[in-house]
This record gives structure tokens, sequence and C-alpha cells, in this order.
């Protein structure tokens, strides 16, 4: 008989403990039951008028109303405030014992969490929803013991009853490798959890393989199209509607774009990369970054709308009033603002990942921080940095948004080789072709130059990737 | 490369016939890192209820032979291990032995204290949890932390982290936490390394303590260390291999402690132990 | 020329102008953090300044109307409910991306599979946003219009959740990497298999970073606009009395296409509900930055690093 089972024959009656994993699963069960109802109600409600067909996003309500009763009663890992007291448990927050106090503000964030958040989606009816949430608040706090999965977000309350003594392991004799075995669960276990994490990984795979398969198939039909012929790619201006691909024009809207995004973004990137990996002391460095990365986090359309509202009027018109509301150059700006943390923080890691003994060799000749800073560390960080630039213009030639909103041309574009005029690149004419009204219906050839479109750019930034990567993986060699 | 170019001293084949008390039975013992050859032809026997130290110069491979024992190794995805390690007269390395039930009997203490980032309780808990031990644990813990010579340090403040203890207290809830599956051996790799003389002076008498119940493997840099508390010691060397340049672990001496330090059978042993070398 | 026995202080101390170029380099590394400062202060004072008006005057009404042509009436909130629909999405797929994270962390070997896996991943990752509106309309609006009934919330949804999904995987797999080997070997010696010391280790001190990386993924996800624009976001929608399916599977926005909606109207009469409209995003965005912060600052905390 394999070990590990004999020692578990004279096993007590537990209770049986909540792991880490069942308050996971619990944090997808509970979402997980509330799609289930939520559908289930919404068709039965589609199909019969019915005493729930009486107030607007009932399915929503009751399937919330569901989740809530879910997890007051099938989720016993954590224990109410007063058990913490008592002897047989341990309280437990994050590895360590929690005070009571610390539990009870967990608890109030927690329900203002579970109740609070529905408050946002109500548009209707309110009272049935407040009575629902009531009634389900009531219902959690009279179940002992019993707490929602929503703690998996905002903290984690494990309280743990050990039920009785557990049997002690008993040491077995080995005889043959029958007792050196796993016992068969656990064994299974382990199986099916590799396979599963697997089956999610390939979801990637499976991810682009759909992108490629839906951009190609319908850019092969746009070339394959009979309005198309390949006289249409030359002309005066990209006019999908009027059958008119000028690409080139794109071509000259993306390259400018592209070009002064980088002029701008590439020093001032460089700049703020040198300051903290060179100059800044840890303390700066801890202030500085992180206001840097917000400019990462500030969304596009954001930018687009700063560029029409700030970078034109205040910047650009009092330079030159020939400029219109609408720019490439504006919109160049904005997609720079949106390139620099990509720079900067890619190339502070290939500068930072310079050895320091190249730097001190350099201190140590006598070289100043500025000769260490050129001679040194911007030779040694050269590929990183050229990895920087490369994802940098991937993404500028990728950006949408801002170009979309402050580089005019809606509906198509005049070929323009002035920066100053209203211009198209790629992505903004998809983005025109996607809002027109009449892609709406998805079919006809200006449609399906859009994947024509996407099929160019998903290469031509594929290509960029790949390139920055293999640079990334010789430079990871040479240290 | 054969055996025989490795000579093997007289003392180290004496010690390696098997007996029925032996826990392990090394056999031509090879350990690759991907084509680093890393240790070669290891051959010793190791006996029950005895505590072994492995004594050599640093990369001599002391801890990838130990390693080999609860199969540690397998978890590096270049270490290739050749030859036999039996335990209690099975191969190790048969395919039908899951290293998981092997560690469970034959645990390990590292030689910078690991505690989880958990309770004092549950980190001593941890192994018969995962071992699908349920309920009351309270007993066991208590037990284990007796034996590790904790209990009255900690008795009072078991829920607290064990990232809060000190460095010594650490080392010795690892070795209760190794206790706490009840094990058969254990493999210890340099745990007295990063703690001070007082705290090394507690984990070698807990040693001497638990002897009766454990086999006990030790890797060690402290040469008093070995003498004090092991019954026999084996001594490893790395020597650079004329054809790939390579550095080459190999046992050079295994026998009874006294022996090696007062009367060793091998010069590199001898300069090894009075300081001359290494 | 000095004698070594004489060497004058002077001589020692830097002189003015002596590295002229030092001193350039420092004013021009300064200027740049200076004007990236500069940047990230105007955007914030831009939005304030252009949605003062609604932010003072009509601030709850403009989150809780719909839009409308009106000027005084429009407001954000069908743009709201549709960021918040899609980010439920984005959250839904956590546990494929966490999944993934782990297989190629914890389990993979170096097999064609998972280099392949690898490389879809990082190259997901640098596909440009508006190519996932594509596979979006191909996919979820044409493809499964049975589900999701065309161009709806719903295919927008599923179509930004694959957009984040290469984001959470790569964070998930940068928290996983940072759990300390020792943790696992302590783990592994007390025979546990791959799958426990995952479950009871390395899972709960990864945790708070996966969680920093999912909260930044739907902080991304509030804030993409390009594929929404392709799948078919609309201006503005009239609800009539719907039921919640064929709300979800009906006409919808969202915050960042009220922006560029509002961006785009030829009158500089709508700039201020745009402004006002980024200001509300911002505001989202950044709260749930900050907990993504407060969250990484309690790793470190609690693994005693
Ligand atoms: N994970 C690994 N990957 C590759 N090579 C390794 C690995 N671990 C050890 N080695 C190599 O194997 C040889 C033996 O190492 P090992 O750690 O066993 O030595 P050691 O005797 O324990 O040394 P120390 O006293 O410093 O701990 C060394 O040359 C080392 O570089
Ligand atoms: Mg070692």
């Amino acid at each position: 008989m394999p070990t590990e089972s004999a020692g578990l024959s004279a096993e007590p009656p537990t209770v049986s403990l909540p792991s880490v994993n069942s308050r996971a699963v619990g944090a997808v069960l509970e979402p997980a039951t509330f799609l289930v109802v939520a559908a289930a109600v919404a068709v039965a409600e589609h199909f019969i008028e019915g005493p729930i067909g009486g107030f607007g996003p009932s399915a929503f309500w009751v399937a919330f109303w569901a989740m809530a009763m879910w997890s007051a009663w099938h989720w016993p890992a954590a224990q109410t405030l007063a058990s913490s007291f008592s002897g047989n448990h341990l309280a437990m927050l994050d590895g360590r014992p929690a005070s009571p106090l610390t539990l009870a503000a967990r608890e109030l964030t927690r329900a203002g969490f579970l109740y609070g958040l529905p408050l946002l989606a109500i548009e209707k009816n309110i009272v049935p929803v407040l009575a629902m949430m009531a009634l389900s608040g009531f219902v959690i706090a009279k179940a002992p013991g019993r707490r929602a999965p929503w703690d998996f977000v905002v903290g984690t309350v494990v309280i743990e009853d050990f039920g009785g003594p557990a049997a002690v392991i008993e040491r077995t004799e080995v005889h043959s490798v029958a007792d050196l075995q796993l016992n068969e669960s656990r064994n299974r276990q382990n199986v099916r959890a590799r396979a599963l994490v697997l089956a999610f990984g390939m979801t990637s795979v499976l991810v682009s393989a759909l992108i490629v398969w839906s951009i190609f198939s319908e850019a092969w039909e746009f070339f394959a199209a009979q309005e198309f012929s390949w006289s249409s790619l030359q002309g005066i201006g990209w006019f999908p509607r009027r059958g008119i691909f000028d690409v080139w024009t794109l071509f000259i809207g993306t390259l400018w774009i592209t070009g002064i995004a980088i002029a701008l973004a590439g020093p001032v990137g460089l700049g703020v990369a040198f300051y903290l990996s060179e100059y800044a002391s840890p303390r700066v460095r801890r202030t500085v970054k992180p206001i840097i990365e917000t400019l990462a986090s500030i969304p596009s359309v954001v930018l687009g709308l700063f560029a029409i509202s700030f970078i034109t009027p205040q910047v650009l018109q009092p330079i030159d009033g020939s400029i219109g509301f609408a720019s490439l150059l504006a919109a160049g700006l904005g997609v720079g603002i949106l390139t620099v943390p990509i720079i900067a923080s890619i190339s502070e890691d290939a500068m930072r990942a310079v050895p320091m003994e190249l730097r001190e060799a350099s201190y140590g000749l006598g070289g100043r921080r500025v000769t260490t800073s050129l001679r040194v560390v911007f030779p040694a960080a050269l590929s990183g940095i050229s990895a920087a630039f490369i994802v940098g213009i991937s993404r500028a030639i990728g950006e949408t948004m801002v170009v979309y909103i402050a580089a005019g041309g809606s509906g198509g574009a005049v070929l323009e080789y002035d920066a100053r005029n209203e211009g198209q690149t790629f992505t903004a004419a998809m983005a025109s072709l996607g809002a027109g009204t009449d892609s709406v219906a998805g079919v006809g050839i200006a449609f399906q130059s859009l994947y024509a479109l996407g099929a160019l750019l998903f290469v031509i930034t594929l290509l960029l990737n790949v390139l920055s990567d293999a640079i990334v993986r010789r430079f990871r060699q040479a240290y | 490369m054969t055996m025989t170019e490795f000579a093997i001293t007289a003392g180290v084949k004496a010690a390696s016939g098997t007996g029925a008390n032996d826990v392990f039975t090394v056999d031509g013992l090879n350990v690759f890192y991907g084509d680093h050859h890393a240790v070669s032809e290891v051959d010793l026997a190791v006996k029950e209820r005895e505590i072994t130290a492995f004594i050599g110069p640093s990369g001599c491979g002391k801890s990838t032979v130990l390693r080999c024992f609860n199969r540690m190794n397998d978890l590096i995805d270049i270490a290739r291990v050749e030859g036999t390690v039996r335990y209690h007269g099975v191969d190790l390395y048969d395919e039908a032995v899951d290293p998981v039930a092997v560690r469970r009997r034959i645990g390990m203490v590292f030689q910078k204290p690991n505690p989880f980032p958990k309770s004092i309780f549950d980190n001593v808990a941890y192994g018969p949890r995962v071992g699908g031990r349920k309920g009351n644990l309270d007993e066991v813990v208590e037990r284990s932390l007796r034996s590790a010579g904790l209990w009255d340090e900690v008795k009072d403040r078991l829920s607290e982290s064990a990232l809060g203890m000190s460095g010594g207290q650490q080392q010795r809830l690892c070795i209760a936490r190794a206790i706490a599956v009840n094990p058969d051996v254990l493999l210890m790799d340099e745990p007295c390394s990063a703690l001070d003389p007082i705290a090394t002076g507690v984990i070698e008498e807990l040693m001497k303590e638990i002897q009766s119940e454990y086999t006990i493997i030790i890797v060690t840099h402290n040469m008093q260390q070995a003498a004090r508390v092991s019954d026999r010691t084996a001594f490893f060397t790395a020597e650079i291999d004329e054809r790939s340049g390579q550095r080459r672990g190999k046992l050079v001496e295994f026998e009874e402690t006294g022996t090696i330090f007062s009367n060793p059978g091998d010069e590199r042993t001898e300069a090894y132990v009075t300081g001359r070398f290494g | 020329m000095h004698d070594r026995q004489t060497v004058s202080l002077d001589s020692l101390r830097a002189r003015r102008g002596d590295d002229a170029a030092g001193h350039v380099f420092f004013l021009l590394i300064t200027a740049a953090v200076g004007l990236a400062f500069f940047i990230v202060a105007a955007v914030g004072v831009d939005v304030v300044v252009e949605a003062w008006d609604i932010l003072a005057n009509r601030l709850w009404d403009f989150l809780a109307s719909p839009s409308s042509a009106d000027e005084a009436k429009s407001g954000v909130s069908q743009g709201i409910r549709g960021s918040a629909l899609i980010a439920a999405f984005v959250i839904l797929t956590f546990p494929a991306g966490v999944g993934a994270a782990i297989y190629l962390e914890e389990y993979a070997d170096d097999t064609w599979l998972s280099r392949l896996i690898q490389v879809t991943v990082r190259n997901l990752a640098g596909v440009p946003s508006i190519v996932y509106g594509l596979l979006g309309v191909a996919v979820f609006v044409k493809g499964l219009d049975g589900l999701t009934g065309g161009r709806s919330v719903i295919a927008a949804g599923l179509a930004i959740a694959v957009l984040v999904l290469p984001v959470i995987v790569i964070t998930a797999g940068e928290a996983l990497r940072a759990v300390p080997t020792p943790l696992r070997e302590g783990a592994y010696g007390l025979g546990a298999t791959q799958w426990e010391v995952i479950r009871t280790q390395v899972l709960p001190a990864a945790l708070p970073g996966i969680l920093t990386g999912t909260v930044l993924g739907v902080a991304r996800a509030l804030g993409e606009a390009a594929p929404l624009l392709v799948i078919g976001a609309v201006g503005f929608y009239t609800t009539g009395n719907q039921d919640f399916v064929e709300q979800l599977r009906g006409a919808f926005t969202a915050l960042p296409m009220n922006i560029a909606n509002y961006a785009r109207l030829p009158a500089e009469t709508w700039r201020g509900h745009a402004a006002a409209a980024s200001f509300v995003l911002l505001v989202l965005v950044f709260l749930i930055n900050l907990v993504a912060i407060v969250v990484r600052a309690r790793i470190s905390k609690r693994l005693g690093r």
C-alpha cells in the first residue's frame, strides 16, 4: 500500500479547510454564478412576460442577488469578527494575525465594495435594487463564518478552524519503488493543473491565429475584388469610399507622425533616462519615476484632446498662424508625448543594466559624469536604446486616437507633404472607416480596405517587434 | 574517463561496503549541469542514525551530491544525474519513484533560513497540510517545535509572522518544519553559515539531540563543526579536468570523523583539514 | 608642474568652466525631465480648465445623463456604463492570463510549444490596438453575432479583453518570476507537488503583483478607444425600454468614445464636454493606478523585503 495513504487512514472527521485555492476559485465562481443567473433570467424575461419582467434591468439584479447568496452559503473561508477571539481559531490577514480592528476595517471596505459598486450601474428603478441589496446584506450578515470572495480583492481574511487533532504521520519502511509513489489524487491534481494552465497558454496562440486569419482573409478579398486594381493605388489621395486607395498618402502621413513623435520623444526620453539612471539619487528617482510613468497612463484620447485644445492654440499657432484646427504637426507632438515614457523606461533599463564596474573604471580614470554617461554608459547600452527607439516607432505607427482626433481628414485625405496641414495615417484612416456609418454593414470594398490596411500595419509592427526583440536578446548575451 | 583514473582510496571502499543499516548507498554518481561535468564517480554509503558530514572547498559539488539524495536536482532544468543512489535499497532514480514522495521522507534544511511568509504555526503545519493532513495540527506543531528546541521561545506567538524571528530561530523553525512531516533523513546544506556562533552552537546541540531519531547529512565549511558533530566525514575536492578544463568535483576520502581529522589516508585531505589548502 | 609633495588644494578643486560640457549636459537632461513634468501638469491643467464650466455647474448631471444633441443636457452616463461593462469583461479574462503566465513561468520546458506561446504573447503585446478592433469585427461581430448581437458591448468587451490578455500574462509572469527560489525550494523540500508549491507559496507571494498587473490592464482597457471605433461604438444612442440582454446586445458607447466624439465635433463649444469626459476618465484611471500602487507597497511589506 502506498505509504502516503496509509498514514491517512486513521484520519478523524475534520472541518474542511479553505485554502488559497478555494478563495481564488470563489473569486471566479462568484462572477460566473452572476453571469449564468443573469443569462438565465434575461432569457426567461425575454420570452415570458412574467412577474419578474416588471422592471428594467431585473436580470442584473436578480443575478447579483443570487451571487451574493451563493457567496453567503458556499464560501466558508472567513469567519465573523467574534471568532478571532476564540481559542481554536487563528485570524490571519496576509499571513499575520489580524486585530479585530483591522478585520472590522476590512469588513467595511468589503461591504462598501459589494454594495457600493452596483450603485454605479443604476439607471432606473432604485427601489427594488435597494430592497434586494438590503435583503442580501441581512442574509450575509446573519450567516456566521461566511464571507464573499470580494475579500479576494480588498484583502484576505482567513480564519481557520482546525477541528479535531490530526493524525500523526507515521514512518513506514521502504522496501520497493511502490513505497515511493505519490498518492493518486495528489498526482492527478498535479497533472490536471498543468493541463489547465497549458490550455490557458494556448489561448494566446489561438488569438494570434485568429488575428492573422481574420485580417488576411479579408485583406485578400480586397486585393481580389473587382473594384480594385493596382492602378487605384495611385492617385490624389485616400478616398476609400470613392474607390481611391492611394496608400502613398497614408504612408506620408504615417511618416510625418512617426518622425515628429520620435523627434520629440527621442531626446526627451533619452534625457529622462540619463537623468534617472546616471544622475538621480535613489530618493529623487523614487519621486521622478512615478511622474514619468503617469505620462504612460494617460489615455490616448485625452492626449488627442490635449493636442487640439492646448498644443495647437498655445504652442503651434503662436509660432505659425497658418496652422489650422487640425494638423499632422499637432497630432505628431501628441503621439510623441505618448512615446516619451516608452523610450525613457526601456532606455533607462538598458542603462541600469550596464555593470557598475564599467562606470567605476571610468571614474577611476578621472572621467567626469558626463564623460562616463556619454562615452561609457551610452555605448554599452546602445543596443537596448535602439530597441527602445524601435518599440517607440512601432508604438507611434500604431497609435490611432491622437491622430484621429487631432490630424483631421475624416472621410479621406488629399496627398499632403506639408505637416502643417491635415492628413491621415494608416491607423487614422482605419478609424475613420470604422467610424463611418456606411461601414456598419461590414461589406463592400471600403470595409475590406480597412483590413488591407490592418494587414499592412500588422506586418510592419510585427517586423519592428521582432527586430527589437532580436536586438535585446543579443544585448542580454553581452553581459 | 574510467574509475581507476579517479583513484579511490582504500578508506572510501571500506566505508562504502553495503551494510544492513545503510540508508543510502551511492554508486558511480555523476552529475552534469548542461555540459559541465560537476561531480564524477562518487561512491559512498550513509549509515542509519549517524551524522555524516560533507566537507571540501567551495564548488567541489557537496551541495550537488546532497541534492541528489532527495532529488532536488530535478528542479534544475539542466541538471542530469547518472549512477545509482539507493535509499534502503530502492533506486531513487527509478522511473516509478515520485520525487515528491521521496522528499516527504528525506527532508532538507537550506543554507539560508527560508521560512514561508506565514505565521510560525503555519510554517510548521505546512508539510502535514500539503501531505493531506486535516484537522487540528496543534499537537504536531508543538511536538516539532519542541524537538527543534524552539517551543519555549515561540509558544506565545505562534500566530506571528515567522519573518519576525531572529536568523537562528528561523533556521530552527526550518528544522522544525522539516521534522513535522516525520522524515527519515534530514539533509542540511550549510545550516549554520548564516548564523552567529551562539546560534550555531544551539543548532549543533540540536543535531546531536535528534540524532537518535534521524539520519543526518550535513554540508559544512566549518571543520570544527564537522569534527564536533559528525560520526563520519566525506572530503570532496575539485580538480581541473585536463581535457575540458572544467572544475570537476570528486570524493577523496570517506572515513570516520576521527580518522579524517587525526589520521587522514590522503594527503589532500590532510592539507585541507590542517588548513594548508582550500 | 606640481611636485608630488606640494599639490596645492587649489589644483584639486574643480574650477568654474572646467566642466562646461558636464554642465550643458546636465542642463539638457534636466530640461528633458522638466518638459516631461510640464506635459503632465499641462494635460491636467488643460483638462480642468476646459472642463471647468461643466465640472463647476453640472458635474452630477453630466455623470448621470446620456449623450444628447443638447449641449446643456449631454452627459456621459452611457459611456461610464459601457466602460464598466468592458472592464468587467477584462476582469473575467484574468484567470486565463494568470493561467498562461503560470504555464510559461512554472511549467514550460524549452519546447517548441512553450516557445511558440512565449513569442505570440510578446508579439500580441506589440500589435497596435486598432488591429484588435479588426479581430473583434471579424470574430465577435460577424462570426459570433448570434451570441454578441453584432456591434455590441459584448463584442467590444471581448475584443478589449483579448487586447489586455498579453498585458496580464506579461505582468503576471514578472510577478511570478519575482518569487524567490528559496521559497519554492522550501516547499518542495517538504514534499509538496509542483501544483501545491504554486498554489500555496508561489501564487500567494505573487498575488499582489498579479493584481497590480490586472489593475493596470483594466486601466488600459478603460482608456482604449481605437478598437471600439472599428467595432462600432456610437456617439450616442437612445435607450428604450430594453431589458438587460437587449442592452448588452444593442448599441453601446464608452467613455473614451464619448471623448473622441465630443472632441471631433466641429463646434468648439463641445470642447468642454470632451474635457469633462476626459476628466472623469483620468480620475478613474488614476484611482485605479493608486490601487495598484497601494497593493504593490503591501507586497514588499508582507514578504519582508
Ligand atoms: N544550478 C546550477 N547550474 C549550473 N551549474 C551549477 C548549478 N549549481 C551548481 N553548479 C556548479 O556545480 C559545481 C558544484 O557546485 P556545488 O554548489 O555543488 O558546490 P559546493 O561544494 O556546494 O560549493 P559551496 O561550498 O560554495 O556551496 C560548481 O562548479 C557550480 O558552478
Ligand atoms: Mg553548497
